[in-house]
């Protein structure tokens, strides 16, 4: 009988949380909470502490040592999410109290009203229990998996392999087998015909009191089944190909690593040697009379002369330097450019024509510009030039 | 006697060391013909034609093959590394496009710097290019541009490699195994 008031108790967890949370650590890691450090954790908080975790029955002694009482070690574990993997076998036992009890409330249906009820109820309790159980070992081991997966604990990868291993033979597979509806044998099964018979029994059944019961544990197995559908479907999509996937992979990195110790003693996969051709080798006569006989056979080879869309036509700088030498002065350079064009080409490209003028750059030639800024035009195949008049003779010597 | 299609290439082709893959127009000759090239090989050339779902390869008795040594060190440390780096190095294998700079800086910086410098195939940018060319040779690589390249399905010879020593490893089978191969 706990004489304190309710809030009391929660006050009391509330001031002095990070006490309850040491407590509570400390049994999740060893089983136990030892009196040594039972006595470490309350003695910076004086002898208070003591009476009052017995007071409020958080704690209880074990022989020498202390535990924490099971209420409070589900409040710690639910509070702080730190839930410990159940073994399937664990969880497995409320499909003995589930159907027990499916069998007393057909059995006893017809005889007592107000034990059915209860029955029901103490079903529903059941049931509720186990969905809860599932769904914190699912998250529990799916979180375990991915830091495996993440490795934030530096395992090496032999043991990654083995914990690997042992999450899915122990754990994983089992829950699955628990979860399986198609089983005949798992607990899910077994719902899914207790929800068939509270569905028929919440239409037929003459007591308006049961009938209710009958449609609250027919609601509630609906939603179970939903919820337990999808823990199957974690367990089988999620968990089991990445436990594999870490198991393969950490396999497979051991063996390199092992490998990688001392790689040139251990026999690597046999290949087959490539074949060469040695020069004394047998078959070599005949395999260089095949190569050179390759070149023997020659095809007739026709040359076709390449149509070209473009004239080849090559500045002679030199060339023209000398006709516009011979000709100096020259009283318009442009035109005369033209004209020497003309005299070799019926045609006259505009890069034909820019290439000679280009001429007027030779640093010999002194350049004069018409004072009147006459103009004049030269016609290309593509373009109309405007160009001015412009006198050119050699530089005259000082 | 009617041999089957493709029976020069196919026999050309594992003859030279080359693994033959389902991608290829040829495999599925090999394929339907399995029973006939096993008895073909072994009764002509003594040679051993490994069946697996994606590829053939033909093995000899010898194993003094420093190809397949290289390889596997090629392929072990390129695994241990690009696990350090966070992937999913069977993914990669699978799916990933290597080019060498890549390939560069994983050997480069990697902890068996020892190992990779005192062997001549893995040594420096240059002998590791010319490791490739051998592996995409054999098929073991197929390169998809000339600095680029994926692993076929032929590298799962070597992570089954891997997978047995590890299993004989943790069942405790050491020294038994080695040869004494130097």
């Amino acid at each position: 009988m706990i004489k304190a008031e309710p809030r009391t108790i929660l006050n009391f967890l509330n001031t002095y949380f990070d006490v309850v949370r040491d407590l509570f650590e400390y049994q999740q890691q060893d089983g136990i909470i030892t009196k040594e450090v039972y006595d470490m954790i309350c003695h910076k908080h004086g002898p208070q502490m003591k009476s009052r975790l017995r007071e409020y029955r958080v704690i209880r002694a074990v022989g020498g040592d202390y535990e924490m009482r099971d209420v409070y070690f589900k409040l710690m574990e639910f509070l702080l999410f730190e839930f410990k993997p159940l073994l399937p076998e664990t969880i497995e036992k409320y499909k003995g109290a589930i159907a027990e009890l499916f069998l007393k409330i057909r059995k006893s249906e017809i005889h007592d009203r107000d034990i059915l009820i209860e029955r029901i109820k103490n079903l529903s309790g059941q049931v509720r229990e186990f969905v809860d159980l599932v769904e914190r070992n699912a998250f529990r081991l799916l979180s375990e998996t991915r830091d495996l997966k993440s490795n934030i604990d530096r395992v090496q990868y032999r043991e990654k392999v083995n914990k690997a291993s042992f999450w899915i033979e122990y754990y994983i597979l089992p829950l699955n087998r628990i979860l399986d509806v198609n089983h005949s044998e798992s607990v899910t099964s077994k719902l899914v015909e207790v929800s068939e018979y509270a569905n028929r029994k919440r239409l037929d059944y003459s007591d308006e009191t049961v009938r209710n019961e009958y449609e609250r544990l027919y609601v509630q197995l609906i939603q179970t089944n939903q919820d337990l559908l999808k823990q199957s479907k974690i367990l089988t999509n999620e968990l089991l190909p990445l436990l594999g996937r870490i198991r393969t992979e950490s396999l497979i990195l051991t063996g390199f690593i092992e490998f990688l110790r001392n790689p040139y003693k251990v026999e690597t996969p046999p290949l087959l040697k490539g074949s060469r051709t040695m020069v004394y080798a047998k078959d070599m006569y005949f395999k260089v009379r095949e190569f050179f006989e390759q070149f023997q056979v020659e095809g007739p080879v026709i040359v076709e002369e390449g149509v070209s869309d473009f004239d080849k036509w090559i500045f002679d700088r030199t060339l023209f330097k000398e006709k516009l030498a011979e000709n100096m002065p020259v009283n318009d350079f442009f035109t005369w450019c033209f004209k020497a064009l003309k005299k070799d080409f019926s045609e006259i490209e505009t890069e034909k024509y820019f290439a000679v003028t280009g001429l007027l750059f030779d640093e010999d030639l002194q350049i004069d510009y018409s004072k009147k800024g006459e103009r004049i035009e030269i016609k290309t195949t593509t373009s109309k030039l405007s160009v001015p008049k412009l006198k050119v003779e050699p530089t005259s010597k000082i | 006697m009617v041999y089957p299609t493709h029976h020069r290439r196919i026999v050309e082709e594992l003859m030279g060391g080359k693994f033959l893959l389902s991608n290829e127009e040829h495999f599925n000759s090999l394929k339907e013909n399995e029973k006939f090239y096993a008895e073909f090989f072994k009764v002509s050339f003594d040679l051993e034609l490994v069946m697996k779902p994606d590829y053939y390869y033909l093995l000899s008795k010898d194993t003094q093959e420093n190809f397949s040594r290289d390889v596997s060190i090629f392929v072990a440390i390129l695994a241990y590394e690009l696990d350090r780096d966070g992937k999913n190095f069977t993914d990669a294998f699978d799916y990933h496009e290597f080019n060498f700079e890549e390939i560069d800086q994983y050997f480069d910086n990697s902890s068996f710097i020892d190992l990779i410098e005192s062997n001549k195939t893995l040594k420096d940018a240059e002998s590791r290019r010319t490791l490739l060319n051998g592996m995409s040779r054999r098929n073991i690589i197929f390169k998809t541009f000339e600095d680029r390249f994926t692993f076929t399905q032929a590298y799962k010879v070597f992570v089954d490699f891997a997978k047995d020593l590890a299993l004989k490893r943790m069942k405790g089978e050491t020294e038994q195994t080695e040869t004494e191969t130097t």
